[in-house]
């Protein structure tokens, strides 16, 4: 899978969880916590991302991820 | 048969021709959740906690436990308001007591070893603890509900206590507010007056996973974004277990009301959208919103009074469902039992006619209205000696004098039973009432 891919699977389910963002606002060098979400916001937002890319990532592989970047590499490793 | 008929019981165990399906399930029900309480939003002010996520938190108030009060005092106030509703040959009929906790006081000694003597049950009572972070209840219910089930005992009552303290302080953050302490006592049996359990209708879920854990007696350590994760991961697991074997149950018209563990608030709401989305494609945050305010927010009633309670908790919820939503008889009941480290279930019961008398009977929405309140300073003054609560030592004396007057409200009515030290490794309890006091 492509970065472009899962980077839009993850901006759109950005926007879907948190739909007051400025879409403009979610890049591949921010985190979600500094765009507001809250612990919730993320897993729903992960979550929603494994859903439209219609993949699994094990629960144990999120603990690295630290930002929309590391997010996006992991959905695509699996992806 | 389908699973969209709550009077019917779901598929799951098929009954043989003219063979009669068991009836057994939760004939009793209480909770006590302390005696003080502090409201969240002066806890969050105290801490300097951002107020904006206490929408997240959707909590009021947080039970506290006193410097008297343990693992122990919290199962036995729990479960004797059930023990005194009994005849002397139901008490008998107690033979087995499992107490589940994470607060544990030995590591050999139980706390049901405390709790049998204390609630005075029959010498011929099987008595063990066990842990297994917050599903260790709904293990101990379901291993006891098959063996009531499996009539080797005729008439056998089973007795299930969920009870644990709170470690956290400001070192928690956010967890801090969320976390509750005390008990939930279920006495399980083949007259289940307040839940009948559909039989064989149950899904499990487990894995390894380190999200949160308490490797010493004075502290917890927690992953929060690990734990939502296995929590959420775990209802869809789970759940799609139970699918597996209940023909035809699905998440969205099966149950009339949903009880889930709830560590606070803003997940199950969180838990019940992906639910939707995911297993029956609900999509609209109008649907979703209806379907939270009708089948999910009444279990959530006491949680968001208390925190939360552990493995205790679903039944938290429970007690809070039955007392406030007042369901019909015959409706049914999801119930998603979670604990980290990772184990799950989710299961299914059906409320009996009599559940609404039964659990009116035992005021537990009236205990919580009689916590004492406790300002921030006061609730800072008592963290250090309640986070030691769980410290091996040879000698501890406790004040239990100092809290008396916290406790007036509830000993006016009934005797507590509190804890006043530990004497060569011994932990030491009293009855106290008002009209006799401890020690006296």
């Amino acid at each position: 899978m492509d970065e472009t891919t899962a980077f839009e699977a993850v901006r759109s389910s950005t926007l879907e969880v948190l739909p007051e963002l400025d879409p403009a606002a979610v890049t591949l060098d921010g985190s979600l916590s500094d765009l507001g979400a809250n612990s919730i916001d993320r897993t729903e937002i992960t979550t929603l991302a494994m859903e439209r890319l219609d993949i699994t990532v094990p629960v144990t592989e999120f603990h690295a991820v630290r930002n929309i970047a590391s997010l996006v590499e992991l959905l695509r490793k699996y992806g | 048969m389908t699973a969209h008929d709550p009077h019917d019981t779901p598929a799951a165990v098929p009954a043989g021709e003219g063979v009669p399906v068991p009836r057994f399930g939760i004939e009793a029900l209480n909770v006590h959740c302390g005696v003080a309480r502090i409201p969240v939003p002066a806890l969050f002010a105290g801490r300097g906690l951002d107020l904006a996520r206490l929408a997240n938190v959707m909590m009021n108030n947080k039970s506290v436990a006193l410097p008297c009060e343990d693992p122990v005092t919290h199962a036995v106030n729990a479960a004797r308001p059930l023990i005194d509703r009994m005849t002397p040959a139901g008490r008998e009929a107690i033979e087995l007591l499992v107490t589940s906790t994470e607060s544990g006081i030995d590591y050999s000694k139980s706390v049901a070893s405390y709790v049998h003597e204390y609630l005075g049950l029959s010498r011929h009572c099987r008595v063990l603890e066990v842990k297994q972070a917050c599903y260790g209840a709904t293990a101990a219910l379901q291993l006891a509900a098959a063996h009531i089930a499996s009539g080797l005992s005729p008439g056998a009552k089973a007795l299930v206590i969920g009870t644990d303290v709170s470690l956290v302080d400001e070192g928690a953050q956010y967890t801090e507010p969320a976390m509750g302490t005390g008990a939930a006592a279920l006495v399980i049996g083949d007259d289940p007056r307040v839940l009948a359990l559909d039989p064989g209708a149950f899904g499990t879920y487990s894995y390894e996973t380190f999200d949160s854990a308490r490797p010493g007696p004075t502290f917890d350590v927690a992953d929060a974004d690990r734990s939502l994760f296995a929590y959420l991961d775990c209802l869809s697991g789970s759940f799609g277990a139970y699918a597996e074997r209940v023909e035809g149950a699905d998440f969205a018209t099966t149950f009339d009301h949903l009880a889930m563990h709830t560590p606070f608030a803003g997940l199950v709401r969180a838990a019940h959208r992906k639910m939707l989305r995911e297993s029956s494609g609900v999509r609209s945050p109008e649907a979703v919103e209806e379907d939270f305010d009708r089948r999910v927010a009444p279990a959530l009633a006491y949680p968001r009074e208390v925190g939360n309670l552990c493995s205790g908790s679903l039944y938290l919820a429970l007690a809070g469902l039955l007392e406030t939503a007042r369901p019909r008889p015959g409706d049914r009941v999801g119930l998603f039992s979670y604990g980290s480290g990772c184990a799950s279930e989710f299961y299914s019961g059906v409320v009996d006619a009599r559940a609404q008398r039964e659990v009116a009977a035992l005021g537990i929405g009236r205990s919580l209205a009689a916590r004492s309140e406790l300002t921030f300073e006061e609730y800072t003054e008592l963290l250090g000696e309640t986070r030691s609560c769980l410290v091996p030592e040879r000698e501890r004396r406790i004040d239990v004098d100092r809290y008396v007057p916290l406790l007036d409200s509830f000993t006016k009515e009934r005797e507590l039973l509190l804890h006043t030290g530990i004497d060569g490794f011994h932990r030491t309890y009293t009855w106290h009432s008002a009209d006799r006091p401890a020690g006296r």
